[in-house]
């Protein structure tokens, strides 16, 4: 399963209304309820909330992924939230974050998920790619840019 | 088939997709028309798990958590398996191992000397990156013995179907 399998334009948003991290959760949360593959919205919130608590999943060079795993999800899902000038994740190296890749995976899709977070890593290791995204224009771009990193309209 | 079968056993590569069931079905076809021992076989991907902490995507705990699920969703696919070829009137052997899969099937395959490895159909490689990161291309390329990749999952069904239990 690739991220392009499970993101489309309308789960990618260039224009976050939040700029705290429970806001920007709860707006991606919100995409990935309207594609219908999340029962329980409250449910998804708290796991989420619940795996950011243990760690900030505030990464480095902008990037965060917000993730967990919850009977709240009927299928794995995605969203993507991309903000120029970045916003507050509680990141590992302090700076703002840029990209936010959101993720709930049903309890029993645990080698999808990790598969797809592992994906993710790949995809955000490659500074291009995440250059790239971070100045896309439209949610329909940085859809292409991911489509085109995973190859499947060619390099 | 009687005597000096060339096939004598054979390992299933089993990793919890749709496929590896079909391939499953096919194992045990080919196990009992050629008289071969079946091994199937689960390797809990414990360095992506390692991977995703080292990038900080995961925490400990997470990995711990997310390694238990991997070896219960691997012990309830072998099981499954197990059952398939028993309805078949087949008894298998099953193992579930842990590390980075395509080194640990391809060390399986060694030590069980087997002499096919049956899996699914390979998941579609779209980039160059897909053929190193894909367990199923590494593991096709890696292991010594023959390798048959099962496809066609509805005429596999009907084999499936088809054999006496």
């Amino acid at each position: 399963m690739r991220i392009s399998e499970l993101l489309n334009e309308s789960l990618i948003t260039l224009s976050l209304q939040h700029r705290d991290k429970t806001g920007i959760i709860e707006e991606l949360l919100d995409l990935a309820v309207q594609s219908g593959k999340i029962g329980h919205r409250s449910e998804a919130l708290k796991a989420i909330l619940d795996r950011e608590a243990l760690m900030s999943t505030g990464l480095e060079k902008g990037i965060a992924i917000p993730h967990a795993k919850s009977s709240a999800a009927n299928e794995i899902c995605m969203a993507l939230g991309i903000c120029r000038e970045g916003v507050e994740f509680d990141s590992a190296d302090g700076k703002p974050s840029q990209l936010i890749f959101f993720l709930l995976a049903p309890e029993s899709a645990a080698v999808q998920n990790i598969k797809v977070l592992g994906q993710i890593a790949r995809l955000t290791s490659d500074t291009s790619i995440v250059d790239a995204l971070k100045a896309a224009g439209s949610s329909q771009e940085a859809f292409d840019i991911i489509r085109k990193a995973e190859g499947e309209i060619g390099f | 088939m009687t005597g000096q079968e060339p096939i004598k056993r054979i390992l299933l590569y089993v990793d919890g997709s749709e496929a590896c069931i079909t391939a499953a079905q096919y194992g045990i076809a080919l196990s009992k028309s050629m008289n071969a021992e079946l091994i199937a076989l689960y390797v809990v991907n414990i360095s992506l798990l390692q991977e995703l902490t080292k990038a900080r995507i995961f925490v400990k705990i997470e990995e711990m958590d997310y390694e238990q699920d991997l070896e219960q969703d691997g012990k309830r696919y072998l099981r499954y398996i197990s059952e398939m070829a028993k309805s078949k009137g087949l008894e298998i052997t099953t193992e579930l191992a842990k590390g980075v899969v395509n080194k640990v099937v391809s060390e399986k395959a060694d030590n069980y000397k087997a002499d096919l490895l049956v899996m699914g159909e390979l998941d579609p490689v779209l980039s160059r990156s897909d053929s190193y990161h894909d367990e199923g291309e590494l593991i096709f390329r890696k292991v010594k013995c023959s390798v048959l990749v099962v496809k066609n999952p509805d005429l596999v069904e009907q084999v499936f179907s088809n054999l006496d239990s």
